[in-house]
């Protein structure tokens, strides 16, 4: 099983990566038939993603039935190749120094760096290799259809499957280091894919700015990895068995997760963790970096659909829970991945009722609902964790399936996607209609549909953190978590004071302090004091209020969309008509999905089981959170009515109108206007760190010219005075050549005869 | 055998050679002269190669005069027909006319004031003719008052 | 002006340095120029006797010059043609003082005892090199002098550096008779060397042995003046020297094929140039 697994494992980042060379090498010959190598490679590699999706289940299988029992971990370690080794990098007197915050298993691995090409396999990967291979399958299928007579056919077929062999690559992968190497990779295909109109000035704009932006994140990622390294000294997830006996612990590894004090808090883990909360705010488009993901939108619909919407931007939400006991270890950092999400959920979701333009509408959401998505993640409970991750899945299928329809919509109007120059179109595109309305239920959370129970864990998890006495009959282990925090926050005090080095130094010793000696006398101090429930209290109700407006933005789309008058703009022209079987099958599977995912998984409780197999999440301080599979009640209340709330406001403005008019927006006065203008965000940006930068690239690029130029051509100048003062001497004259000559050799013999003179 | 005295003497009047070549090869504007003058500076060479020779009563330094004399006719024959060559081009034998190597902006040596011919045009012996000049048609001369 | 002479102040320095600025001053005023007078004609000439005088007594003081009457004839014509062969304006008289220079350096071989040389260097280079010589003159410039033969390049410069360079080879010369045996000529001749270990077989080899006369003689030559010189060089030549003499002689051929293939390349053009020009 083992073996036979891991084999498979590898076809799953291969067959796409296949099937990206066959386009590439075939496409021109292949003509309209290019997509033919990526999506077998892509329809195959999903193929084994369901196996082995099944295959880790059946392992999970004992974990079943009884959530407050912790599940026995479940991975799978492939390891290919070793990629780089570097003997005694830890010598030198910076080691030394270094070495002080060392956790035990860095010592056994010698000091030695490599890093093996190695794949895992565990509950949390097989899920999201699943939603990359199968969405990325039926985005790849829409495509045919809508990318059609597109000039840079083969180019864009080649880039989506190179895309899933990186996202693949990027979830599968068991090293800090290859994760980051993927990171970059997924965000190349992203850049590659924004401006894949390359000719349009705003296609390739978007592209620099998102490529920009992700390099904010990815420097985060980079420190992260370094200071990893530093603290624990290997960069793999898993324990590595080496041929002398010896084990290297892994950061994620079974020996250093089952020990409570396995990991670093204080300042260290902190900062980690901060940097890391950076990395995935770039990649996830959280704020403050949110800002390339509207200009994505710039992209092929499709490449929007799956990269923007429901895989790469979800990295981030990967990359936390991942590590997840990293950030439990630090509740200052955990609590500001919640503050951070739901802010952001909360502006992209105001700045969503004002769009006009329906993938920018789609874009916001994205933004909010990865937002939610932190929110939970934030909570740093396993009901945080498995209901991001839920939230993930079913996000994966309705956002997907809006986009392929906003894809569809655009199709049919000759490439408008301005919402107030067309309405009515559910009597022109039926299936379109009808499968994009499934998937507005499920965003804006409406029972059944799959949004509505995600969404409902989310509230969930946070309702508990905001009133734990509550919920304390419910989670009676949750108390029992209370205490690491304090822990790790007399940690922080202690080290926050203090310089780094001696703060690390301190860090020890306040981890031997985390066993009992001096532990809880401790306030909370710093970013640890937002820990508390009058925070959690003010981001539930940040997070209601957000599911109320995403519920209103999302109809004020379909009303403006598709119901009124039938108004067509003039680029439609014939192609005003339902769109292809290719481009309509994906939207029917997604919206099956979208309808029912979320209620079938709820009630089985299957996933939560699934991915509380995952290593990361059966660290004994996730694991002890774990509460009873209930279905809350009063929150499903909160939420299914502020939903209704948005609905039937949307439904007031815009039900049945012309599209074309503001309805709501005069309302809103000023905050219209902010809300339009995004917040001014790109402003701010702009007058803070693009016209300095643009200043001061003026002022190097003057000095550049003035002053190194100017310098290399005065050198230059010297040889050309030269070879101007006696180039005079080059007369065509051969005898003067021959005379010059001769003087020369009386020069040297007159020296000679000087010197040997007797 | 010869004396060290005798040696010392051919020595001399061979650099006089040399260095009168070397001063006709520098100044002389003929290409004509100008292979006289490298003739002459061979000249010196080889008087000197023969007084080594004799003095060291080796053959070498006779036998290397042997072949000078082989290479000189080689060049010679070679050189005058690059001479003529040259002469063909430009209708001179001026080594001055050749300044295409100069650099391309300088401009081309001239010289300003050549001086005026100075020679003396001899005034040949006139004979008086002596008997009759014979009776002849013009027409058929064979002489051509034009070519 | 020269280092070296007013580095060793002496007599014979200053006599050198004297010639030289003589021979500079002569070279000068004879090669032509634009400003050329007889007077100035005849100035040189007189310093160039002068500078010749000088050298030779230079020469002689430093032990140069012996007194073979014979040889101070012949090398004086060899020098005084040589310098008019330079000078002459018109590059027919320059020809023939060219072929008087050949008749004194024959004449020096002949002293110096080499007699094939002597004869060769009449044959080969009056008979045919200079013949050749007139024949270009006779086609490229039938009328005498031009305009170019009576100015000359850097006459100044040039003179200077030649007369710089003749002092220096004489002092070096001096210096050479001066310290006798010079350091360079210490070693034992090589045919001396030879001579002396054949010298007991000496005349049986000749007679006896007929293979090895070829050879024999010029290996064991002691004296390269006797009265056999010509078989001697001749028996080194195609003995030693016989791959030499080859490659020589293909040279020739060489030279011969090749100026006769530029010759009827450059034909045509010069043709229609004629045809041209009547």
């Amino acid at each position: 099983m083992q073996s036979s697994a891991a084999n498979l494992l590898v076809l799953v980042p291969l067959l796409p990566l296949l099937g990206a060379i066959g386009t590439v090498l075939l496409g021109r010959r292949l003509g309209p038939r290019a997509h033919l190598p990526a999506v077998a490679g892509i329809g195959a590699a999903a193929v084994v993603a369901l196996l082995l999706l099944l295959g880790t289940a059946a392992q999970v299988g004992a974990g079943h039935g009884d959530p407050l029992r912790p599940a026995e971990p479940v991975e799978m370690i492939t390891t290919l190749w070793q990629w780089a080794t570097v003997g005694d990098a830890r010598s030198g007197d910076l080691a030394g120094s270094l070495s002080a915050p060392v956790a035990p298993g860095a010592a056994d691995s010698g000091g030695t760096f490599s890093i093996p090409i190695a794949l895992r396999l565990d509950p949390l990967t097989a899920t999201l290799l699943t939603i990359i291979t199968g969405v990325g399958l039926l985005v790849a299928i829409y495509s045919i259809g809508y990318m059609h007579d597109d000039p840079g056919y083969p180019r864009f077929f080649a880039l989506v499957a190179m895309f899933v062999f990186s996202m693949s690559m990027l979830v599968a992968a068991s090293n800090f280091l290859l994760v980051y190497v993927f990171w970059e990779a997924v965000g190349a295909c992203s850049y590659l894919l924004i401006g894949f109109w390359y000719t349009k000035p705003e296609a390739a704009r978007a592209a620099k700015k998102a490529f920009l932006v992700n390099r904010v994140g990815d420097f985060g990622l980079a420190i992260a990895t370094f200071l990893l390294w530093m603290t624990y000294g290997t960069l793999d997830f898993h324990d590595t068995h080496l041929a002398d006996g010896t084990i290297v612990e892994g950061i994620l590894g079974q020996i250093r997760l089952a020990d409570e004090a396995g990991y670093v808090g204080g300042a260290v883990g902190t900062a980690i963790c901060l940097l890391m909360l950076l990395a995935a705010c770039g990649k996830s488009a959280q704020m403050p970096l949110h800002v390339w993901l509207p200009d994505a939108m710039e992209g092929p619909t499709p490449a929007s659909a799956l990269i923007h919407a429901a895989t790469m931007v979800t990295a981030g939400i990967y990359l936390i829970t991942r590590s997840a006991p990293l950030f439990v270890g630090c509740p200052g950092a955990l609590t500001m991945v919640s503050i951070v999400g739901a802010t952001t959920a909360l502006v992209a979701a105001l700045i969503a009722t004002v769009q006009n333009d329906l993938k920018r509408v789609l874009a916001y959401s994205t933004i909010s609902q990865l937002g939610y998505m932190f929110v939970a993640l934030g909570t740093g409970t396993m009901l945080g964790f498995t209901a991001a991750i839920f939230h993930l899945v079913t996000h994966a299928f309705f956002k997907a399936l809006l986009f392929l329809g906003a894809g569809s919509v655009m199709h049919a109007m000759g490439g408008v996607i301005d919402m107030r120059r067309f309405g009515g179109l559910r009597h022109v595109m039926p299936i379109t209609a009808g499968t994009f309305l499934v998937g507005a239920f499920a965003l804006a959370g409406v029972p059944p549909f799959a949004g509505f129970f995600s969404k409902d864990e989310i509230l969930a998890t946070l309702h508990a953190k905001a009133h734990p006495e509550a919920h304390g009959s419910d989670h009676a282990e949750a108390g029992s978590a209370g205490e690491r925090p304090r822990d790790s926050s007399a940690q922080l005090g202690d080290a926050a004071l203090r310089p780094f080095r001696p703060a690390s130094m301190t860090t020890r010793s306040s981890r031997r302090g985390a066993t009992g000696e001096h532990g809880s006398t401790a306030e909370k101090v710093g970013l640890d004091a937002l820990d508390h429930p009058s925070t959690w209290r003010l981001l539930f109700w940040m997070s209601l209020l957000t599911a109320g407006l995403t519920a209103f933005y999302t109809f004020r789309a379909v009303f403006m969309t598709f119901t009124g008058p039938v108004r067509v703009p003039k680029e439609a022209g014939h192609h005003a008509h339902e769109s292809p079987p290719a481009m309509t099958t994906p939207l029917l599977v997604l919206a099956v999905l979208s309808a029912l995912a979320g209620l079938v998984l709820f009630v089985t409780n299957a996933l939560s089981n699934f991915l509380a197999a995952t290593p990361s999440l059966t660290a004994p301080a996730v694991a002890r959170t774990a509460v009873p599979h209930v279905f809350h009640w009063d929150i499903a209340i909160q939420g299914t009515l502020a939903a209704a709330i948005g609905i039937a406001v949307a439904a007031i403005g815009h039900l049945g109108r012309r599209s074309d008019s503001p309805q709501l927006e005069r309302y809103l006065g000023p905050l219209g206007t902010l809300f339009a203008n995004k917040f001014y965000f790109d402003q701010i940006y702009a007058a803070l760190i693009v016209k300095p930068l643009e200043a001061l690239a003026m002022l190097t690029a003057f000095f550049d010219r003035a002053i190194v130029d100017g310098t290399v051509d005065a050198i230059g100048q010297v040889p050309l005075a030269w070879g101007s003062a006696i180039r005079r001497m080059q007369s065509g004259l051969v005898q003067r050549y021959a005379l010059a000559g001769v003087v020369g050799v009386l020069a040297i013999v007159l020296a000679l005869a000087w010197q040997l003179r007797p | 055998m010869i004396p060290a005295t005798m040696l010392t003497n051919a020595l001399l009047v061979g650099a006089v050679l040399f260095c009168l070549g070397l001063v006709g090869i520098l100044t002389r504007r003929n290409l004509i002269v100008m292979f006289l003058s490298a003739e002459l500076m061979l000249q010196g060479v080889s008087v000197t190669l023969v007084a080594w020779s004799r003095y060291h009563g080796d053959w070498g330094g006779q036998v290397l005069v042997v072949f000078v004399l082989t290479v000189a006719a080689c060049e010679a024959a070679v050189a005058l027909v690059f001479v003529l060559q040259a002469f063909a081009s430009t209708g001179r034998l001026d080594a001055s006319a050749w300044q295409a190597l100069r650099e391309e902006n300088l401009p081309r040596v001239i010289d300003h004031e050549l001086p005026a011919d100075d020679r003396v045009v001899p005034t040949w012996p006139h004979l008086s003719p002596a008997g009759v000049v014979p009776e002849g048609d013009d027409s058929r001369s064979l002489e051509r008052d034009h070519v | 002006m020269d280092p070296v002479s007013t580095a060793t102040v002496s007599p014979s320095g200053l006599l050198l340095a004297g010639s030289v600025a003589a021979l500079a001053a002569s070279l000068w005023l004879l090669l032509p120029k634009a400003s050329d007078t007889v007077a100035s004609r005849r100035l040189g000439f007189l310093l160039g006797a002068v500078a010749l005088v000088g050298f030779a007594a230079t020469g002689r003081s430093l032990g140069c010059v012996g007194e073979d009457a014979v040889f101070l004839t012949v090398a004086g014509i060899a020098v005084i043609s040589g310098l008019a062969t330079i000078v002459t304006r018109s590059p027919v008289y320059s020809a023939i003082w060219f072929a008087m220079t050949l008749a004194g350096v024959s004449g020096v071989l002949l002293v110096l005892g080499a007699q094939f040389l002597g004869v060769a260097t009449i044959v080969v280079y009056a008979g045919a090199i200079l013949v050749m010589f007139l024949f270009v003159l006779m086609l490229a410039q039938p009328s005498g002098m031009a305009p170019y033969d009576r100015v000359s390049n850097e006459p100044m410069l040039a003179a200077a550096a030649g007369a710089v360079l003749l002092g220096l080879l004489t002092l070096s010369i001096g210096r050479l008779s001066a310290a006798e045996p010079p350091a360079c000529c210490r070693m034992p001749s090589r045919a001396q060397a030879l001579a002396a270990a054949a010298a007991p077989a000496d005349g049986a080899a000749t007679k006896d042995d007929e293979s090895t006369t070829l050879i024999a003689p010029a290996m064991a030559g002691g004296d390269t003046g006797d009265a056999n010189e010509v078989a001697h060089l001749g028996a080194e030549l195609f003995g030693r020297h016989l791959f030499a003499v080859e490659v020589a002689g293909v040279l020739l051929l060489v030279a011969l094929v090749g100026a006769i293939a530029v010759v009827s390349r450059g034909e045509a053009t010069e043709t229609d140039h004629r045809r041209e020009g009547r």
